[in-house]
This record gives C-alpha cells, sequence and structure tokens, in this order.
C-alpha cells in the first residue's frame, strides 16, 4: 500500500472511467468477453472491501444525496454551512369547523380530558323500572345518547395512556359501567316490550273486545254505541260521538305510548294505570303511580 | 409433544389461536359476514347483511342522559292486580284499550 489513502479513491475513479469507455466499444461491437465483464464489475483495490465493492449501476447523479438523513451536498461548496440560507418555517393552519360532528368524541372543545373528579361526577344508570316508561323514540335516542357517552369515554382512556397520565382510570371505568347498565335497561325493556306485546296479541284474539283482523279500529268497548243505529235517542248520539272523537284524537298523537290520552288525566303515566272502564272518564283514577 | 397438565394450565392462560386447536375452528373478528365467497376466490356482498345504523331524529334537543341523578332512588313500579307485574299481557291489553285501541 504505497499510494496514499486520498489518492486511493482518484485512481480507482480513472481506472473504472477507462474501464467503462473501453467496454462502451466493445459492446458497440456485441463481444463481451466474460473475463473482462466480471472485471469491470469491481474497480481496482488492493483493500479487499474497495475491491469487492459493486460500482453503481445507474447513471443518478443525486444517487446518495438526501434531505432526510443530511448526507448533505456531495461537493465542495463555496459558502459556509453557516450561510446557507434557512428553509421556509412553513406551517399550513389548519381550518377546523367548531361545528364538526367528530368534536362529540370529546367532552369540551378547550378542555378535552376530564379531571378525574369531574369524570366521577356522574349519577347512576337508568333502570328498567324507569325505562319501561318511555317510549320507542326516546329509548332509541337514549341509546345512541350512551353510545357517543361510550366513544367519549374510550377517547378519554386513550388519550390518557397516551399522555402516560395515571389518575382517572378507576373514574373512567365507573363511567362507563354505569353507561353500560343504562344500556343493558334499554336491551331488557325492548326485549320485554316485545314479549309482552307477542302475548298480548294472543290475549286480544281471544278477547271478543278486539278484532284484529278490522280495517279501522281493532278495538270496539263493549258499551260502545252506534250513532247510526241509535239516531232516535239523541243523548247517545253524543255519547257515541264523543267516544269518535276520542279515538280520532288519538289517531293524530305521534306518540300513542309517552303521551297520555285524552280520557287519562294528564301528568300520570297509563302504563302504571291502566283503568278497568274505558269509556266513563268520570271514574276516579287509581293514583298508581 | 404432549404438554404436562401443569404446563397446559400455563398454556391456557394465552389467547386461543387457530393452531391451539383441531381443525375447523373458526375463530374470526367477531365482525360477521358481510356476503359471502364466490368459487372463484371472489366475494359477493349481501347488502341485506350489511350493518345499517339508524341514528335517530332530533338528537340535539334530546334532554335526557346515560345518568339519573344519584338523588333519586330506583323507582318501584306498581302493579296491582297483575299476576306477573309488568310483564302480564293483560297489563298492555288495558293500557291498550286505554289509548283506544290504537296501534
Amino acid at each position: 500500500m504505497a499510494t496514499p489513502t486520498s489518492i486511493r479513491p482518484v485512481i480507482g475513479r480513472t481506472i473504472n472511467y477507462t474501464r467503462l469507455f473501453s467496454n462502451a466499444n466493445i459492446s458497440s461491437l456485441a463481444i463481451l468477453p466474460t473475463a473482462s465483464s466480471v472485471q469491470s464489475r469491481c474497480p481496482f483495490s488492493t483493500t479487499p472491501e474497495r475491491s469487492m465493492r459493486r460500482p453503481r449501476r445507474d447513471g443518478n447523479r443525486l444517487r446518495g444525496l438526501s434531505s432526510i438523513y443530511r448526507s448533505g451536498p456531495r461537493f465542495r461548496m463555496n459558502i459556509d454551512k453557516s450561510e446557507v440560507p434557512q428553509p421556509a418555517d412553513f406551517k399550513p393552519e389548519i381550518k377546523v369547523d367548531p361545528n364538526h360532528g367528530l368534536w362529540d368524541f370529546f367532552y369540551d372543545q378547550e378542555n378535552l380530558l376530564l379531571k378525574p373528579d369531574e369524570e366521577a361526577d356522574h349519577g347512576r344508570g337508568w333502570s328498567v323500572e324507569e325505562l319501561r316508561h318511555k317510549s320507542w323514540d326516546d329509548l332509541h335516542r337514549l341509546w345512541w345518547v350512551c353510545v357517543k357517552e361510550q366513544n367519549r369515554i374510550a377517547t378519554a382512556r386513550k388519550e390518557r395512556s397516551r399522555m402516560q397520565l395515571k389518575t382517572g382510570t378507576e373514574e373512567t371505568a365507573e363511567r362507563l359501567a354505569e353507561v353500560r347498565k343504562t344500556m343493558k335497561a334499554i336491551k331488557h325493556t325492548l326485549t320485554e316490550r316485545y314479549y309482552l306485546w307477542e302475548d298480548a296479541r294472543k290475549l286480544g284474539e281471544a278477547d271478543p273486545e278486539v278484532n284484529l283482523s278490522a280495517i279501522g279500529n281493532a278495538y270496539t268497548p263493549s258499551d260502545y254505541l252506534d250513532p247510526a243505529m241509535y239516531e232516535s235517542a239523541p243523548e247517545q248520539v253524543e255519547a257515541g260521538e264523543g267516544t269518535r272523537q276520542q279515538i280520532a284524537g288519538g289517531g293524530a298523537e305521534a306518540e300513542p305510548l309517552t303521551e297520555p290520552s285524552t280520557t287519562q288525566p294528564q301528568g300520570v303515566d297509563p302504563s302504571t294505570m291502566p283503568p278497568k272502564d274505558t269509556d266513563s272518564p268520570q271514574s276516579p283514577a287509581r293514583p298508581l303511580g | 409433544m404432549r404438554p404436562t397438565q401443569a404446563l397446559l394450565k400455563r398454556y391456557r392462560k394465552l389467547p386461543l389461536t387457530t393452531k391451539d386447536i383441531n381443525k375447523g375452528f373458526y375463530k374470526g373478528t367477531r365482525t360477521g359476514s358481510m356476503g359471502s365467497h364466490t368459487k372463484y376466490g371472489g366475494y359477493v356482498i349481501d347488502w341485506a347483511k350489511v350493518r345499517t345504523y339508524v341514528v335517530p331524529a332530533g338528537l340535539d334537543e334530546f334532554k335526557l342522559t346515560p345518568f339519573v341523578t344519584k338523588r333519586m332512588p330506583a323507582t318501584r313500579g306498581r302493579y296491582e292486580g297483575y299476576a306477573l307485574g309488568p310483564k302480564s299481557p293483560e297489563l298492555y291489553l288495558d293500557r291498550w284499550k286505554a289509548e283506544n285501541g290504537l296501534d
């Protein structure tokens, strides 16, 4: 190794260049001897690693240059490193819609996480008995409110583990447990209501007052007076029309399960208080609920 | 190799995989199918199987929350005169009649 290390690559490059040039001449003649091509792969060097190094396979002049791993420019530059202009500090401002639906994954737009005492500040879950008096629409919406609350809890849990916050995990678990209780009660209520409907339908088929295959009203009270049959008796006609108006007024109601019907006194849930004698609104309501 | 009893006990603490059990075990991802495989390797989506989530309208104005205040104890319903309590079909039918036989 007589040549110093700085000169060695230069020699190798020169040899490589001449070899490439001679190779080009030979390839124009379409004669490629195997031995010379094998030799041309590696520039001559007495150092084993350099001798076995493969040459660049393409003419890419930017090969090995990277702005990511700070390779630096390949050639010596005229200006010092400190004189190189800095890249602009460009940070695009992200437009955020304050009314976006994804904000529902957080409790607040300013405070993305609840404090543990705020987290623990919640009530108990709904009981089945309380949900029995809710309409389908209310239960449906309550279910989705629970789903959103679950999402918020899951987001908080994820965020807390990401920020490696140790506090608040138990409070979150308790909160989630109450939400799960409510959801379980909703499912219980709806299942029970469905089975109840099936049983009541069977019961109604045996009921003489109920005609389920009727086109109009399936329910005809036993003390119902048809106004067409009793035209001669005006008081009875009025009574019959009153009943019919009640039926019509009930038909206009959107939620027959929640809103108490006209025969019911206001403020008392009809489910807990089914009066046996339907067509006598004067009868005192039993205070059951 | 047949693991010993003690090894098996330790082994069962791991989640069950398809390699742990005999042929035919389908573990799945608890997601259910959305269609069927064809014999050519494709997949036909059955739109009746694809989940549809119906979000009710009016969630913004909805007042109820998943929680009830702890100051109010859980209410107990009174179902006097009904043998099965809230599960008695007579209750349902009477209420239906009380609401003029709608629905």
